[in-house]
């Protein structure tokens, strides 16, 4: 562990790793990374691993795009096959009132050059003839978004980092941020202490304590998602599936296995949460009858993850005004995965040169929260 | 002495009523409470399937649906234990191809 | 929910004798087993039981399972459930089953786990062949089926069970050719071992399987000699005609369930591997769960039967109120006794890791002192056995070894005096001298070793540095190859300083790497370049390989990962993380929670 740094990045899941990985790309020298459990300990590590760019915000489309044209070149940029495959994203309506949304949305999105359109049922079932499409009234399509095998990502990363000399530290948690007289100087693990005057914020799940620790009140937190994977058989599905309405999201992996997820009624707020048995039961009945080749499928593991909630379900990614250089890409909201190599990006740039260059993110700071109506990211299971 | 014990010091085996099932199209018998593994051993068949990456042969190991290695076909599902799975009248197992078709 | 005062999972001696106990204590009590009747592995047992009278002793160990069953069907107050698997034990003590393809879901006040336990895998050369069967499913096959796998046999492993093996194949009328194991000296007890000798079956010490030969199926094996170090002998390999082995090298407990309840686990050999910390009443970290049998240590049927009695009568005073104190003591006393032995040693200790005390006749402390010359080329003696010997006190040129009158005296070294020269690591006969010097400056080591193989390494050449059992350790890089006349010659070779004590042996690297994971065919080899690459985190070696996360769930794997890990790190297995355990237990189907959960 290094007693100076010039960048500490707190948290070592695809955000900070990604982070750390562009600013070493920038030639920063001296970047420290803390991460308090193994590498893909935290969210990274338990989800679902979609790459979607269908998002009903410009900016999350933008930033989605971003990431793809970066997911295409991985393995040459970071050296690991992560498993990327691009199948496609199909996301399924229900009735008129969601269709003419998802109309909409697909205005938004192709206005961003997004490769998406509208497909009938009919067009569904010749695409996935062993679907059942039961009330389904249409759906939209994007080709390019697919999934990759996020624990690999994560850990590809954290190797390459090493590699390019960036001091990664796991199993050593941050117990605070040394601030005086408005200037940050410092940061203390439970390994030691280390002098920075720049700290970046990356730490998922814990994204509001850690902000606290600057004494910073950053708008997040917490809660549980549930998530199931299957023994793998042969490929037969190619695409991730959504279904907004019976709520659940489902990809087969490169692997064989199918990952699958929804949201609970009412999720638990906080992490680790642990798992129950009406997950299983409530997604089941779903699965089945929608892919009925799944009755007999068998269940491998279940478990859960945290997803760091914003108010708008948008990321937050920003620099605090009222000390200096504390800096923070947390509130994913359940997408940071796929976001991870263009917020990396924008990120390094900002500790860089003071504010993103490749894309503006300006939009993703926290004052859009003050006073003014808040639009909602709505595509979200 | 291969196959079914006849004549043992100390058990004695109560086979239950004789029963028909076909491993890769072919006719087996088998007495009903053998799960699908013991009755394939039965006839001397010990490669179950053969594994999805390397293609290498594969068969019972531990006998109690605890490690896998036994997954077979069983009536048009994959992945299913056959150290688990009681024989029944004309049921129809295979050696698991690959991972498991389910279309 | 159907609510029950206590619920057992595992139906084998230990739950079977908990679940009388609560029963005759008016808890309505219900048993979870997997299996279509109860008995656990008692099922399987033909042979007599040793023990005391009291707990059916020399009676054959299905025998005991039918009288336990008999006691439990005329106990009104126990419900049995057979089929039934449990898959997860989840929050408000709701276990969950499957049944006839069904979910049911019930809770109880107190859980008692009694899972047992499950085999230890053996990584060999094609140890995944069809015909390569662990010796439970050997046993599941001959003695509960009637079904014999094959003719010709080879048993690993000469503890109880695989000599219990041996006899009772013999029995079915097929052929044992040996029973090797690695050890100076026999697992089991003597009489198992006495009894398979007279029927001409050979126990063949320090020896081990190198492979498994056979196409589809196995049609051999070969098998070599293994020095002290663990190392296979070369010369002395040679094949047996088998058509099927059977590996028999221990059992680890099935803590899964436990764990999913929230008892911690720690890793304690001496009892088996993982097993779930728990008080002198069977109580673990949560209050409400007990365990007992196999699960908490790999022992016998008869102590697995006491401690389910313990942990019913604590459950019974919990529940009801019972006055079980008595009772209590009475089988603890029992216990005790039973565990007093001196092949009780093993267990023992394993107990007081976990702060229970049964009194062990304590060691006297050597206290070693080595004086380290870092950084300087000199011998280093790896000779502690008494052997009276003095050739490298003789062979010294600078008078730097020092053994003095009595030959059985341990050589010392004076650094000081050393020049490097390396007389002494060729004169040794016991091949236990060794040159190091520690290159500081770039975190390496170089190490000369006493080189008697054919062909000899040269300068520059990659190869595999060796442990003291012959297990890979890391990659070295030979330096020099120094020839002597008497053909024992010393290769000198690099590698990372961590390892100075870790390898002791150079080897050309192996083509072949057995299989580690079956369920994800990941092999040895993988699995080192992984760590090799600097991945040294379990959690991150699973992720990048798929170890463990197959649908056996790690079970017969995990340990091995582990043992792996272990010893290209230095890290004991205590010291490393374990993953979590996750429902399900076994993989489910769909259908299974098609319905939402139907109560029982
Ligand atoms: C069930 C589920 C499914 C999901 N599916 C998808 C999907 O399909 N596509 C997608 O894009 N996203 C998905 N997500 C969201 C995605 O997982 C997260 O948005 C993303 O992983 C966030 O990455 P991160 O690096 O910010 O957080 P994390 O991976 O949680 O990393 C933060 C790290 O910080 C560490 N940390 C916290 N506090 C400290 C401290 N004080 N000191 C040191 N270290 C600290 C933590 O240990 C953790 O490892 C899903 C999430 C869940 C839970
Ligand atoms: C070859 C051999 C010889 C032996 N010889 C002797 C001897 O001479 N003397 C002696 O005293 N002991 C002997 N033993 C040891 C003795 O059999 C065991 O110590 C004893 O059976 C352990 O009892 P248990 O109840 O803990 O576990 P087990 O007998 O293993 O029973 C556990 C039960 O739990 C069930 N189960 C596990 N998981 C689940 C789940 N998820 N859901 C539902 N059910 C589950 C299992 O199917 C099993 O029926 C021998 C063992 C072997 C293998
Ligand atoms: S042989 Fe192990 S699961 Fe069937």
């Amino acid at each position: 562990m290094k007693s100076n740094a010039s960048v500490v990045i707190i948290g070592g899941g695809i955000i900070g790793t990604s982070i750390a990985f562009n600013l070493a790309k920038l030639g920063v020298k001296d970047v420290v990374v803390f991460e308090k459990s193994y590498i893909s300990s935290g969210s990274t590590g338990r989800c679902g691993g979609g790459i979607r760019q269908q998002w009903t915000s410009p900016m999350n489309v933008r930033l989605a795009m971003r990431s793809v044209e970066l997911f295409k070149r991985f393995k040459e940029d970071v050296g690991m096959d992560i498993e990327y495959y691009q199948g496609g994203y199909l996301l399924l309506a229900y009735d008129e009132k969601e269709m003419a949304d998802f109309e909409n949305n697909v205005k938004i999105q192709k206005n961003e050059g997004l490769d998406v359109e509208l497909v009938t049922p009919k067009e569904i079932h010749e695409k996935f003839p062993f679907m059942d499409l039961e009330g389904v009234v249409g759906g939209t399509w994007c080709p390019s978004d697919g999934h990759a095998n996020p624990q690999i990502a994560n850990i590809a990363y954290a190797l390459k980092i090493k590699e390019m000399g960036v001091d990664l530290n796991t199993h050593t948690e941050v117990k605070g941020i040394d601030v005086q007289n408005g200037k940050i100087v410092g940061v203390e693990t439970d390994k030691g202490y280390v002098k920075t005057n720049v700290v970046v914020n990356a730490a998922g799940g814990f994204s509001h304590e850690v902000g606290k620790m600057a004494g910073v009140d950053i708008p997040t937190y917490s809660e549980r998602h549930q998530i199931l994977v299957t023994e793998a058989i042969n490929h037969v599905l190619d695409p991730m599936v959504i279904s907004f309405k019976k709520n659940y999201y489902v990809r087969q992996t490169m692997h064989g296995s199918f990952i699958m997820g929804q949201s609970d009624k009412e999720p638990a707020r906080g992490n680790d949460l642990g798992h129950t048995v009406e997950f299983l039961e409530e997604m089941a009945p779903k699965m089945v009858h929608d892919f009925p080749f799944m009755n007999h499928l068998h269940i491998v593991r279940q478990w859960s993850g945290a997803y760091n909630v914003s108010p708008d379900a948008q990321p937050i990614i920003d620099e605090a005004d009222n000390i200096s250089r504390f800096i923070f890409a947390v509130g994913f909201s359940g997408h940071g995965f796929m976001l991870a190599p263009a917020v990396g990006e924008a990120v390094a740039e900002m500790v860089v040169y003071g504010k993103s260059k490749t894309m503006d993110i300006s939009n993703l700071k926290m004052e859009r929260f003050k006073g003014k109506k808040i639009s909602k990211e709505r595509n979200v299971v | 002495m291969e196959g079914r014990i006849e004549q043992h010091p100390i058990l004695q085996f109560k086979r239950k009523k004789k029963i028909k099932f076909y491993f890769e199209d072919r006719e087996i018998e088998a007495f009903e409470g053998e799960t699908v593994a013991a009755a394939l051993h039965a006839a001397g068949i010990r490669v179950l399937r053969h594994t999805p990456n390397l293609g290498r042969p594969a068969g019972l190991f531990c006998a109690i649906g605890k490690c896998s290695s036994c997954l077979m076909e069983i009536d048009g599902i994959p992945n299913v234990r056959s150290c688990m799975t009681k024989v029944k009248e004309g049921m129809r197992v295979r050696r698991q191809k690959g991972k498991g078709d389910v279309l | 929910m159907n609510l029950y005062q206590a619920v057992i999972i595992g139906g084998g001696p230990a739950g079977m004798m908990g679940a009388i106990t609560l029963g005759n204590h008016g808890v309505k009590t219900i048993i979870l087993d997997e299996n279509e009747s109860i008995g656990g592995q008692l099922v399987k047992q033909t042979h007599k039981f040793f023990g005391d009278h009291a707990h059916y002793a020399s009676t054959r160990g299905f025998e005991i399972a039918q009288k336990l069953d008999e006691e439990i069907s005329k106990n009104k107050n126990i419900e049995v459930e057979n089929n039934a698997t449990v898959i997860g034990i989840y929050p408000n003590n709701t276990v969950v089953y499957t049944k006839d393809g069904q979910e049911h879901k019930i809770q109880a006040k107190k859980i008692l786990i009694a899972t047992g336990a499950m085999e230890k895998q053996l990584p060999f050369i094609n140890s995944d062949l069809p015909g390569v069967y662990g010796a439970g499913a050997v046993q599941t096959l001959m003695n509960e089926y009637g079904i014999m796998p094959g003719k010709r046999f080879l048993i690993i492993g000469s503890g109880n069970i695989g000599l219990i093996l041996a006899y009772q194949l013999i029995q079915a009328g097929v052929e044992v050719r040996a029973i090797v194991e690695a050890l100076g000296k026999v697992g089991g007890y003597d009489v198992h071992a006495n009894k398979v000798k007279r029927l001409g079956v050979p126990i063949l010490l320090n020896h081990t399987i190198v492979k498994a030969i056979g196409d589809e199926s196995v049609q051999g094996a070969i098998i070599a000699k293994i020095d002290d170090k663990f190392q296979t002998i070369p010369g002395t390999e040679r094949e047996m005609v088998v058509d099927t082995i059977a590996i028999s090298v221990g059992l680890t407990p099935l803590t899964e369930l436990a764990e999913q309840a929230g008892c911690k686990v720690e890793f304690i050999p001496e009892l088996g591997g993982y097993v779930p910390i728990r008080d002198e009443r069977m109580r673990t970290t949560n209050p409400d769960v007990f365990i007992a049998g196999d699960l908490s240590s790999i022992e016998e049927a008869t102590t697995a039967m006491i401690e389910g009695k313990i942990a019913a009568l604590e459950m019974a005073r919990d529940i009801n109120g019972s006055d079980t104190k008595e009772e209590i003591e009475e089988e603890l006393r029992t216990l005790a006794l039973f565990r007093s032995g001196p092949k009780s040693v093993k267990i023992r200790s394993g107990l007081e890791k976990m702060g229970i005390k049964i009194s062990i006749p304590t060691k006297p402390i050597i206290n070693e002192k080595k004086e380290d010359v870092i950084g300087k080329l000199r011998a280093v003696l790896e000779c502690d056995e008494e052997i009276p010997c003095n050739s490298c006190e003789a062979s010294c040129p600078f008078g730097a070894i020092h053994i003095g009158e009595n030959l059985n005296s341990t050589p010392v070294l004076d650094a000081e005096k050393c020049t490097g020269c390396g007389t002494c690591v060729n004169a040794c006969p016991g091949l236990a001298i060794f040159m190091m010097k520690e290159n500081e400056e770039e975190s390496t080591v170089t190490l000369g070793i006493p080189y008697e193989l054919l062909p000899l390494p040269e300068k520059g050449q990659k190869m595999w540095g060796l442990s003291k059992e012959g297990n890979y350790v890391c990659d070295v890089t030979v330096e020099r190859v120094v020839k002597y006349p008497n053909k024992t010659n010393i290769v000198y070779a690099k590698f990372p300083i961590e390892f100075k004590d870790t390898v002791r042996h150079f080897a050309f690297p192996k083509k072949e790497s057995p299989i580690v994971c079956r369920c994800e065919e990941v092999s040895l080899e993988q699995i080192e370049k992984v760590i090799d690459s600097g991945v040294t985190d379990f959690e991150e070696i699973k992720r990048l390989t798929r170890v463990t996360m197959g649908p056996c769930g790690g079970k017969n794997c995990k340990l091995v990962v582990l043992g792996i890990l272990s010893r290209k790190t230095g890290v004991p297995i205590s010291k490393l993380s374990h993953g979590t355990s996750r429902p399900p237990v076994k993989p489910v189907e769909f259908s299974v929670f098609k319905k939402g959960g139907d109560d029982k």
